[in-house]
């Protein structure tokens, strides 16, 4: 068996660093609505409002208790199919359709979002009451209380666990090949395709994804032994 | 100022505190004593509203204060609390635990607050300890930046609620001292504790509470040398 690893460096890596870009882009933007939607998630299921709470624990369920594909695809394909279906009930002619990269992000932000709500949620839970009891008795209101002295302990205590979310949600862009997004995995299927450089091509594609998580694992390392220092 | 009328407060079926009646006046050190369970801290808690009284009124300046809503802020803000474990924000040092409720709920420029704070420390001795974050403070330190705290929002009564218990003896000392030198300097207190030493100095009135009742109140010297009810001399008996 012969390898060619320099035509595929020299022909498939262009095309791969288009697609980090495109990776960068969905995770970060992922990853923090994710994060807004897992401390409103939190939020809501701590509030004395029971209903609510049920809710969403139910939301939490359904998405831990199915796979990410099918929810990306379930946002890519049925969503706008029920959409469009509703709507034309209702005498609206309409073709909604949304961008493959949109719907990434909208799963991940769902489906990070309710992983991680629990990991604050936790975390809230964690803070020593007499935080709250000591900002009440200052003055502060219940509401404030939580934004100064409860949510910012909470998060800092989570980010360790928020840094394997991150490298884990970078690995997950794969599953966007799928939904037609050019990232990574797609561009080197369609080159592999073409080339027969199977070996080549998966091998480079792998290392890519190492040459983006191992730095990334390295950083949440730093950054958690940083924070073990500080008070 | 204070005054508690016929206050009852239970957690489910358990009644802590059953028709306690009593009232504070302006510059008054009013000290609780008591066994272990008798609502002494459960009375601190209600007279702040940390825990929300059953039946009874508490009238601060004439108005009952048990149905504020969401003024309770305000009222929280005139009535200071010193804790136990002290429950300084662990992300904060000594100065911006003093001044951060200053700044951020009375607008105060953070010049001013952070002068004031400097001033509040020097007083309960730790001015040189200002940068330090509460993991790098001893309890007896802690407990001192949260007077300081509690002091900065210039409250009008100050309650204590076993202000030195958690506190290894040697450190003790220096937190009474502190508090001594508030009531010479005629701040209201109310003072939760089992440090009769302090009672009986500083206390202008001593209340002692067993089973949820307020069973005897009096002058320190009356209390502590001919208690009229026979739980109070039990009581005295077994802690002096």
């Amino acid at each position: 068996m012969e390898l060619n690893f320099g035509k595929a460096i020299n022909t498939l890596g262009p095309s791969l660093l288009g697609g980090v870009g495109i990776v960068l882009y969905i995770t970060l933007s992922g990853f923090f609505c994710a994060l807004a939607a897992a401390l409103m998630i939190a939020m809501g299921r701590l509030s004395k409002n029971k209903v609510l709470s049920r809710i969403l624990s139910v939301l939490i369920e359904l998405i831990r208790g199915t796979p990410l594909l099918v929810q990306l695809f379930y946002i890519y394909y049925v969503i706008p199919t029920l959409l469009n279906g509703i709507l034309s009930m209702a005498g609206y002619e309409t073709n909604i359709q949304l961008k493959a990269s949109t719907c990434g992000i909208i799963g991940f932000a769902v489906n990070y979002g309710c992983y991680m709500s629990e990991v604050i949620r936790s975390a809230i839970l964690a803070v020593d009451s007499g935080q709250r009891e000591a900002g009440l008795a200052l003055g502060f209101s219940e509401a404030k209380v939580m934004l100064h002295f409860i949510i910012p302990p909470a998060l800092r205590n989570s980010v360790p666990v928020f840094g394997n979310y991150l490298v884990m949600l970078i690995k997950d862009t794969s599953l966007l090949a799928m939904i037609s997004v050019q990232e990574l995995l797609l561009r080197t299927k369609t080159y592999a395709s073409q080339t027969f450089l199977t070996v080549e091509a998966y091998t480079l594609l792998a290392v890519v994804y190492l040459l983006l998580s191992i730095p990334l694992s390295q950083m949440t390392g730093i950054l958690e032994r940083r924070l073990k220092r500080m008070p | 100022m204070l005054q508690i009328k016929n206050l009852s407060k239970c957690f489910e079926d358990l009644e802590v505190l059953k028709d306690v009646n009593l009232s504070v006046a302006k510059g008054e050190v009013v000290v609780i004593i008591g066994p272990s369970g008798s609502g002494k801290s459960t009375l601190l808690r209600c007279v702040n509203l940390l825990e929300t009284p059953t039946g009874g009124e508490i009238l601060y300046q004439g108005e009952d204060i048990t149905h504020l809503g969401k003024k309770v802020t305000d009222y929280r803000k005139q009535v200071g609390m010193v804790f136990q474990r002290f429950n300084l924000f662990p992300l904060k040092n000594a100065l911006e635990n003093v001044m951060y409720a200053p700044v951020k709920l009375n607008k105060i420029p953070v010049k001013d607050a952070k002068e004031q704070a400097m001033d509040l420390l020097k007083k309960v001795g730790l001015e040189n300890r200002a940068h330090a974050y509460p993991s790098a403070l001893s309890g007896g330190q802690q407990q001192r930046v949260a007077i300081a705290r509690a002091l900065a929002m210039k409250p009008e009564i100050l309650l204590f609620d076993e202000p030195t218990s958690a506190l290894d003896p040697e450190l003790v000392g220096d937190v009474l001292e502190v508090m001594k030198q508030l009531a010479k300097e005629g701040m209201t207190m109310i003072v939760v504790t089992h440090e009769m030493g302090f009672a009986k100095d500083v206390a202008d009135r001593v209340i002692f509470m067993d089973g949820g009742f307020v069973i005897e109140e009096g002058a320190p010297q009356d209390i502590f040398k001919s208690p009229k009810n026979e739980r109070t001399r039990t009581f005295l008996s077994r802690v002096l």
